[in-house]
């Protein structure tokens, strides 16, 4: 009965009840649509760096990743593939050659980290050809091309086949250059990448390393020549979800390689998704305190409003506890009518939005900067709704708590004297 | 036993900054199937002595017993409690409750005490039978003139079968034919059933029609008589 009786009072004051509903509403919406969208921005940046860069796996030499040296290879690359290419869970692998070295033009030189990749496996991992915005991926038929991208080009001051020569180090140590010419130019919409990445071919690479060997008897010239090492394989896989699965299985299959996955390999991922995540939770705060004032005020008026009959139930027989309850319920019902309009329209905006993305160009161009791109796509998040569904049960008791106190502190007889 | 028992009942407002007596001794006996009316011009203590005895408010000293119970050191919630079971309350602007239908009204004081759904029924349908309103069960207060609300503030408050009801100028808003009604109703109810009836008036047609009209006069019973 008493469920019955605070039901029917949120419908009493139908406009003012209205207005209170909508006003939950529009705020559920809005920070289901602000969460949203600023998950889209963690996922657009992961998923984007996974893409484009990370891969979801990748295998070095133990020591490459703190020296950067192309002497920490791994070995027996083309078996290792193929075994990685068995693994139900992966979808594409590739191999890279790495040298870390100078782009130089005629005008002017810069720091890079030549990546020589297979183009063929490579398109499958990173996709990297889409990032081709003048000239053309790598022409199987062609040597010595270099794909940089359009910020390099300009910095070097060079076009589309412009010749330009890459100096690096090789396996003994010597330094070592040879002229490329420019078969495309990228962007890939993350600066970082742009600014330090050039990409060869995988066999050029090698071949020119092996070239310029000073010492052909060497283990590392031997191992060039059979031309089976790499600095890094790149492993994406069919779901994100298996990472963990397909790292332990990694680890015992290659116990000499270290085996990463994203997370390891890009530790601004974490910090970045537990800055999203901080800043969603002061969001959904200050959501909070704006909306329990909201709700105070409006079942306080309810409160003082029906003095008189909370008077007269108590005068009849309705304990403190069930008036208490009564109020608290009403705030609740309140609530619980707005939350699922206010999520079913953030669901609705969100889902129309989620494969148009929201085109942020004109006011973010330094997004790029950190590598998230300048469209986003909101993000659906079962878990994020519930999120905001239990903000707003909280919200909602709490600020029933202050009106439903108030009623309780009536004195029957008071009422009486109004009566 | 009597229903109603009140002692030396004093009742002091403001005690500490400007004393206002409102009640100063009163002795008042009612007994079981009593028709009574406590009248008394405004400022002479009747709605002070009515709370008390409807347990809505404490006296400042002696003695009140309701039902055989003192009732003066009972807690607020004790209080409710009593009342709930003892006291039907029939209010002068009736205070149905505006969201619940006739029957819901009728039977929410029982809902309260958690009887069984077939007696609250049963009693629901006996209640608006005796007050003229089966065919009214349904619909919401606002639907009701005033005198079929009140009829309904009336069947409220017997459905608990309490130890009397106690009426505040129930025919203050009422029209005469309502008044007249709702008087034949209650006067029905006392004499075929025993109903005790403590009625606060102005209203010369329900003093006309009391059995015992009480007069208080600045605190105190002035007058006690006794009507046939």
């Amino acid at each position: 009965m008493i469920t019955k009786i605070a039901w029917r009072n949120v419908w009493r004051s139908k406009t003012r009840s209205a207005v209170v509903i909508l006003a939950v509403a529009i705020g559920v919406w809005a920070l289901s649509f602000v969460l949203s969208f600023s998950n889209g921005i963690t996922y657009t940046y992961i998923s984007n760096a996974i893409r484009d860069q990370l891969s979801h796996l990748q295998l070095h030499h133990p020591q490459f990743p703190e020296d950067k040296n192309s002497k920490f290879f791994l070995e027996n690359t083309t078996e290792k593939l193929a075994q990685i290419q068995q693994m139900p869970e992966v979808e594409a692998v590739t191999a890279r050659v790495i040298a870390t070295g100078m782009v130089s033009s005629a005008r002017t030189a810069r720091g890079v980290q030549i990546v020589g990749v297979n183009p063929e496996t490579e398109m499958k991992v990173t996709h990297f050809e889409k990032n081709i915005v003048e000239g053309e991926y790598f022409q199987a038929d062609r040597k010595n091309q270099v794909l940089i991208s359009q910020r390099v080009a300009d910095k070097l001051k060079v076009k589309l086949r412009s010749r330009i020569v890459l100096t690096f180090q090789n396996l003994d140590g010597e330094i070592t250059a040879a002229a490329f010419r420019v078969a495309g130019l990228f962007n890939t919409g993350n600066m970082l990448t742009d600014d330090v990445q050039v990409f060869v071919q995988a066999e050029d690479l090698k071949r020119n390393l092996l070239s310029l060997s000073a010492q052909p008897d060497s283990t590392a010239a031997d191992l060039l020549q059979s031309q089976d090492i790499s600095q890094e394989i790149a492993i994406f896989l069919k779901d994100a979800k298996t990472v963990s699965e397909v790292k332990s299985k990694l680890k015992s299959a290659f116990p000499e390689t270290l085996v990463e996955d994203y997370w390891e390999l890009s530790p601004d991922i974490e910090l970045y998704e537990t800055q999203i995540n901080t800043s969603n939770t002061i969001v959904i705060v200050i959501f909070m305190l704006a909306l329990i004032f909201g709700i105070i005020n409006t079942m306080l008026m309810a409160v003082l409003e029906r003095y008189k009959e909370l008077g007269m139930l108590m005068a009849i027989g309705m304990n403190k506890g069930r008036i208490f309850s009564m109020i608290v319920l009403e705030t609740m019902f309140l609530g619980s009518v707005a939350a699922p309009l206010g999520l079913g329209l953030g669901f609705l905006t969100v889902f129309l939005l989620q494969d148009v993305g929201i085109d942020l160009s004109a006011f973010a161009r330094g997004l790029e900067r950190f590598g998230i791109s300048t469209t986003i796509f909101p993000v659906l998040d079962a878990g994020l709704y519930l999120r905001i569904a239990i903000a707003v049960f909280i919200t909602t008791l709490l600020a029933s708590l202050y009106p439903a106190k108030k009623a309780v502190k009536l004195q029957p007889v008071e009422a009486l004297h109004k009566i | 036993m009597s229903v109603i028992e009140a002692k030396n009942l004093t009742k002091v407002y403001n005690p500490d900054t400007v004393p206002v007596n409102a009640l100063q001794g009163v002795d008042l006996t009612i007994e079981k199937g009593e028709f009574t009316a406590i009248v008394g011009p405004s400022g002479s203590g009747k709605t002070t002595l009515l709370n008390i005895i409807g347990g809505l408010d404490r006296p400042s000293d002696g003695v009140i017993r309701v039902d055989g119970e003192e009732i003066a050191n009972l807690t607020d919630n004790q209080l409710i409690d009593f009342r709930q079971k003892k006291i039907g309350f029939v209010f002068q602007s009736y205070n149905l409750i505006p969201v619940l239908t006739v029957a819901e009204n009728t039977e929410f004081v029982m809902l309260l005490q958690k009887r069984p759904k077939a007696e609250r029924d049963k009693r629901v349908a006996e209640l608006l039978e005796s007050v003229g309103l089966s065919e009214k069960k349904n619909v919401r207060p606002s639907q009701l003139s005033g005198g079929q609300q009140q009829r309904v503030a009336v069947a409220r408050a017997l459905a608990p079968k309490p130890a009397f009801i106690l009426a505040d100028e129930p025919t203050a808003n009422l029209d005469s034919a309502s008044a007249s009604n709702l008087l034949d109703i209650m006067e029905k109810l006392n004499r075929e059933e025993g109903i005790t009836f403590v009625f606060s008036t102005h209203d010369s047609r329900v003093i006309d029609r009391a059995k015992r009209v009480v007069t208080l006069v600045d605190g105190k019973i002035g007058t006690d008589v006794v009507q046939h």
